[in-house]
């Protein structure tokens, strides 16, 4: 390669490109290193051991000329790939799928529509098991201005995505791309891709979860929000601590059955919701446990349970009235612990004729109260007491005709108590820790809060700006959170309008929530695949769990403070360790949407409801393996619910 | 390039009105329509998540749109879920099934007179809202002959359609300590396994599979189902066992049991046919079944008459001559009856095939006299129209097959004689009870037993007197008349005339009618068989009240029934004729 040869590219390149006033400077410079050195030592030896570049130049200015470069450029890096050796196959893939978004974004943006669309259809398969999702976002970006429009496009562009590769699968790559003098593929990778090169083997297992996710920072924040220090803990001085130490000491009736005394475990009680044919019956379930059941758990096998380290409350936490306390700590010791070997009972209740309408539901904590929120802004609450009353009263009403119709149907008595106020569908509704509120979020942007016992609206907290889709009352009552299509989550408490945090930083609508047992974190999932971990009382992001590969639908914090699980989009369910950020074990056996999550009280068992009808029940403790599945159902659509109950007498 | 093609852009510009659309503004106007409707139905998705669902509805467009500032599209959501057909020749395109209403069907035309050229305006711009010209529904449904244009009133026909049913909450059982319990709101758990089913949940179409349900019972019925079958085949006969029968009888629990005891009595019968207690023991549960008001015991009837049948027209029940098959064959047609009358309504071909079995077994020479006599004791249970329609017209033939085996000298062997006698006995209680029914409609005019008629029949009446002790035997065993003791306006009265007229026919009827009585009943009697023969004159002379005439015009056939019933039967069918001093005492 010819010294003139070079200068004369580079000068044809610039020109190309437009770059003026730079190839006025380099001509300049040209004209007088020219009249300077006759002999220019510099550029020659730059000449000569830098073929490449020339090369490399060269292949750039043809390249210029045709975007069908970009197809045969990518299909030759995808037989490549397929056929390299096993070993390092799985590495190298990971490199096609940025590639791939990125030539298609560059030839959007370069406005070759024609062949961007073409190039996609042709590869789109590929990535279709993994990206399903953002793939269907990215087909429908068929000009320029769209991908400066698409906000999912623009941060993929900005961002880097990470790779993690073993030095010699690295050196395979960088030798094929330099053989094949592919530019514009060594430019993605160069722009778009940041490349972890480990030594020695590579691994064997294909998570290349960190490729799909964006989480709008780069890996190193993402590590460095991780390291931060949680106190997982639960709160010292809470009632089931107490009743822990106290132990037997709490009732006569229990000292007299000697060492038998079990500190019980809360019932757990799920409440999946089901939509059966065509929606019209909408399912919904409640696990108890009646108290003295078969499984007996013994002191000795709760206290071997790695005890949680107690933290205080970052928040002033609102005080308990001894009479509750007194009821709280008598289901407490009511409880049945549930395990593999006790599995629970599930009550599962139906809601009939709701039209499609339904679209949540919850219990309160004693069980004694069913709400539901509705497409048609209204929330219904029914009181089980009753329910239960009405079918007997009905059946005398058949026998002795002297009732009058006050609880048929017919007689225009609902069965329900129904709260009107919203002015779009009711997304999410919860109930205060006591039964005696219930917060309903909608899709007009506000929280309502109303009284059980008025059976009135007391309260309109206003601030979102879009769709409320969840809200969620912390354990201790008082505080609420609530998560939104504005992709914030905001941390309320029940005597300000205003909320009191706003937790920002989810790059899509936070969808889902919940509370950390202790209260001083909350997690919330997203639409952009991540789930996060606020701290309450700084409103920070402290963990970015990454993992999910569609947006994360439910969330439930184990009772202990220390695990959470999040279930998806797709049916995956994923445990996740607080104090490290990472998956302890993906739980697969969902084939559609989870719905709902829920932990026993003791931790040992998780209730997972889906949209593919079924309630699964996961082992937690045995290395989270998949313990049983039961529980089917004739329904077609299927929505879960969970909550935690308390009151064995029921 | 983009899915959305240009032309659909230019017919869009086209129905708002911009007709100058050039090519190039359509060109570049398409991808971003289909990258605009790509985000909203992006957003839409996510309002169904959150809505729970796995369909798409209009109600999540809209609320997408909502979600953007963008003014929803009325006018398309729907309550009812969304029916999708498949577009015929494509693989993806669907559409939703939506029904054609006939106008006609909407509204109705009705005419109000005849005012030419009177149409009101009103109308008129209602109709034609609804882009239907008045005039051809006026041609459609008026008269064609008629030139007149007929004022029309718009009455809507339809009737409101029904309010939608309320939400309601019901609860079950999903799972007890972790296992489901087999009620009819779980499914199946065979479901799980099954692939194609969760696939078509997927797609939110409804679809109606049904899965073999495994039955499952519990403990205690399972101890109960054990003692109550060892009962049976042990100890029938002790008063423990009279205490399952009734248990069994009014127990609400025990439906799941059914299959398992409708299984138990017909294997159990078709085993042991020679060991007679146990049958009668299986009657007596079969029985008892029935009679439980909590038990829907219809759909397991098909597997439980068999059995029944079987006790009633076999040929042999039991396997020692001590054993009271009769008895058994009796209650066996009892129970018949019983079936026959409740479920009859619900299973047409229940009473049908009865007696088809039944006439079958009674009209073959070929059978026992046993199986004659259960098919004519299950025949007669099934009332008197059965016996009239079904025995009585065969009646001659059988009485020449039977009387020669009735008569001592043809027939030298005891047993076969004695079956005979049995047979001939029900035969006569069958008739006498389809008689009695007759006659009893008429009061006043009651059977007149010509002493001519008996006379001519001296030779049977001097026959049965030599046979008058087996006769009276099998009389009096025949079980109570059970449609007279049924009968409200007999009562027990005339359950006593009717044991001491048998009596009394049996004693010495050789002797005339109005022989030794005692007591009341002798009294009675005697007014009776007065009235008998002076009604028996106005017949032979024809000099009788009108209304008696009347009587006998009205109720020839009875007479005839009843004349023909003695050639067989002789005097003892006296005792079948409603008496009228019964009517006296009412």
């Amino acid at each position: 390669m010819d010294e003139e040869n070079i200068l004369k590219f580079v000068s044809a390149y610039l020109k190309k490109k437009g770059f003026k006033q730079t190839e006025h400077a380099f001509q300049e410079e040209l004209q007088h290193s020219k009249t300077t050195n006759s002999s220019s030592s510099q550029i020659s030896s730059n000449s000569q051991f830098d073929p490449d570049i020339a090369k490399q130049i060269l292949s750039f200015a043809e390249s210029e000329n045709g975007p069908t470069r970009y197809q045969d450029g990518y299909s030759k890096l995808r037989s490549w790939t397929y056929s390299s050796l096993d070993l390092y196959r799985n590495e190298l893939l990971r490199v096609l799928y940025p590639v791939f978004i990125h030539y298609f974004m560059d030839l959007v943006a370069n406005g070759h529509l024609q062949e961007a669309r073409s190039f996609f259809n042709s590869f789109r398969e590929d990535h279709e098991i993994m990206h399903l999702r953002d793939l269907q976002k990215l087909e429908g970006v068929l000009s320029p201005s769209h991908l400066e429009e698409m906000e999912f496009a623009h941060s993929l562009r900005q961002s880097k995505v990470n790779i993690k590769m073993c030095q010699y699968s690295y050196e395979l790559l960088l030798q094929f791309l330099h053989k094949t003098q592919s530019t514009t593929i060594l430019g993605i990778i160069n722009e778009h891709i940041n490349f972890r090169v480990y030594p020695g083997q590579p691994s064997s297992i294909s998570d290349d979860t960190e490729v799909v996710t964006l989480t709008g920072s780069s890996q190193d924040a993402i590590n460095q929000v991780n390291e931060k220090e949680i106190h997982w803990g639960l709160l010292e001085d809470s009632l089931e601590e107490r009743l822990e130490k106290t132990g037997g000491l709490t009732s006569d009736s229990e000292k007299a059955e000697g060492e038998n005394k079990e500190p019980d475990w809360d019932d757990n009680k799920k409440k999946p919701v089901e939509g059966g044919k065509q929606g019209s019956s909408i399912k919904k379930l409640k696990k108890d446990k009646a108290a003295g059941a078969a499984g007996k758990p013994t002191r000795s096998e709760t206290t071997t349970v790695v005890m949680a380290p107690r933290v205080k409350p970052e928040l002033a936490l609102p005080t308990v009235s001894a009479e509750v306390e007194q009821s709280i700590l008598e289901d407490l010791r009511n409880r049945v612990q549930l395990s593999i070997v006790a599995l629970p009972s599930v009550s599962l209740y139906t809601f009939v004729n709701t039209h499609n309408g339904l679209n949540c539901s919850s219990i309160s904590s004693d069980g004694s109260l069913v709400a539901a929120g509705f497409s048609d802004s209204s929330l219904k609450v029914w009181d089980m007491a009753k329910l239960g009353q009405q079918s007997v009263d009905s059946g005398l009403q058949g026998d002795s005709e002297t009732t009058p119709n006050e609880f048929g149907t017919s007689g225009g008595k609902r069965s329900y108590t129904l709260f009107q106020g919203h002015s779009g569908p009711v997304y999410s509704a919860t109930f205060s820790p006591l039964g005696d509120f219930i917060l309903s979020s909608s899709a007009d942007s506000t929280i309502r809060l109303w009284s059980t016992k008025l059976n009135a609206n007391l309260v309109c907290y206003k601030g979102h700006n879009y769709p409320v889709w969840d809200v969620q009352y912390s354990p201790v009552g008082h505080y609420f959170a609530s998560a939104s299509h504005d992709r914030t989550a905001r941390i309320w408490s029940m005597d300000r309008i205003q909320p009191l945090r706003i937790l920002a930083g989810h790059l899509s609508d936070v969808d889902c929530l919940q509370w950390h047992a202790n209260c001083n974190y909350i997690a919330t999932g997203s639409s952009d695949k991540t789930v996060r971990l606020w701290d309450v009382q700084s409103g920070e992001c402290v963990r970015i769990f990454i993992g999910h590969r569609s947006m994360i639908l439910s969330l439930a914090m184990s009772p202990d403070g220390r695990y959470m699980a999040s279930g998806d989009e797709d049916g995956a369910i994923m445990m996740w360790d607080l104090l490290s950020g990472r998956c302890v074990t993906p739980l697969m056996g969902h084939t559609s949407s989870v719905w709902t999550l829920a932990f026993s009280c003791e931790g040992s068992l998780l209730a997972s409801g889906s949209a593919d009808c079924t309630v699964k029940l996961w082992d937690v403790t045995s290395s989270t393996k998949v313990s049983r599945t039961e529980d089917n159902f004739l329904g077609g659509i299927f929505y879960l619910q969970l909550g935690f109950y308390r009151n064995s007498s029921f | 390039m983009s899915v959305v093609p240009k032309e659909a852009i230019e017919v869009i510009a086209q129905s708002i009105g911009i007709t100058n659309l050039s090519p190039d503004v359509a060109l570049a106007l398409a991808p971003d329509v289909e990258y605009r409707v790509r985000e909203i139905m992006q957003e839409a998705i996510k309002c169904m998540r959150h809505s729970r669902r796995t369909t798409l509805t209009t109600d999540d467009v809209d609320s997408a749109l909502k979600l953007r500032n963008v003014e929803p599209i009325y006018g398309f959501a729907s309550g009812d879920s969304l029916r999708f057909k498949r577009a015929a020749g494509h693989k993806d395109l669907f559409y939703i099934d939506d029904k054609d209403v006939e106008f006609k069907d909407l509204f109705i035309i009705a005419d109000h007179g005849l005012t030419e050229g009177g149409v009101p305006g009103d109308h008129i711009l209602r109709l034609s809202e609804l882009g239907v010209d008045p005039r051809k529904l006026v041609h459609r449904r008026g008269d064609p002959e008629t030139r007149h244009v007929r004022r029309k009133k718009l009455v809507i026909e339809a009737p409101l359609p029904k309010a939608p049913l309320d939400v309601s909450l019901t609860s079950h059982w999903l799972a007890i300590e972790g296992i489901q319990p087999a009620i009819p709101e779980n499914a199946p758990s065979e479901a799980s396994a099954d692939g194609k089913k969760s696939e078509s949940k997927e797609d939110g179409l409804p679809m109606d599979i049904k899965l073999p349900v495994k039955h499952v019972i519990s403990r205690e019925l399972k101890l109960y189902f054990e003692k109550i079958t060892e009962l049976t085949k042990n100890r029938s006969w002790s008063i423990i066992f009279k205490q399952a029968l009734v248990s069994l009888a009014t127990d609400s629990g025990l439906h799941p049991l059914v299959p398992y005891f409708i299984y138990f009595i017909s294997d159990e019968v078709t085993r042991n046919l020679n060991n007679f207690s146990l049958l009668f023991a299986l009657m007596r549960l079969a029985q008892s079944l029935i009679q439980n008001p909590h038990i829907h015991i219809e759909p397991y009837l098909h597997q439980l008459m068999p059995s029944i049948i079987t006790c009633l027209v076999a040929k042999r029940l039991g396997s020692r001559t001590s054993d009271n098959h009769w008895e058994l064959r009796n209650f066996a047609a009892n129970l018949v009856a019983s079936i026959c009358k409740r479920f009859g309504h619900v299973y047409h071909n229940l009473h049908p095939r009865v007696t088809k079995t039944l006439v079958h077994a009674f009209l073959d020479p070929t059978k026992a006299f046993p199986q004659h006599y259960g098919a004519i004791q299950g025949l007669a249970a099934l009332g008197p129209s059965v016996v009239c329609l079904l025995i009585l017209p065969n009646l001659e033939p059988y009485m020449q097959l039977l009387e020669p085996e009735m008569q001592l000298e043809k027939q030298k062997n005891e047993m076969r004689r004695h079956e005979a006698w049995r047979v001939y006995g029900a035969l006569m209680c069958a008739a006498g009870q389809c008689m009695h029914e007759r006659l009893k409609k008429f009061r006043g005019v009651f059977s007149p037993p010509s002493r001519a008629v008996l006379r001519s029949n001296g030779k049977i009446a001097a026959m049965m007197t030599n046979k008058r002790k087996a006769s009276t035997d099998n009389l009096m065993q025949q079980p109570p008349l059970k449609k007279l003791a049924t009968d409200g306006s007999m009562g027990a009265m005339s359950m006593n005339s009717m044991q001491v007229d048998m009596q009394g026919a049996a004693a010495g009827f050789a002797t005339g009618i109005g022989a030794s009585h005692a007591g009341i009943s002798s009294m009675s009697r005697q007014l009776s068989s007065e009235q008998l023969s002076g009604r028996e004159l106005g017949g032979q002379t024809g000099k009788t009240s009108s209304v008696l005439a009347q009587a006998w015009k009205e109720n020839m056939d009875a007479g005839h029934l009843v004349s023909s019933l003695f050639e067989f039967f002789g005097q003892s069918m006296f005792s079948f004729t409603p008496k009228p001093e019964l009517s006296f005492f009412l």
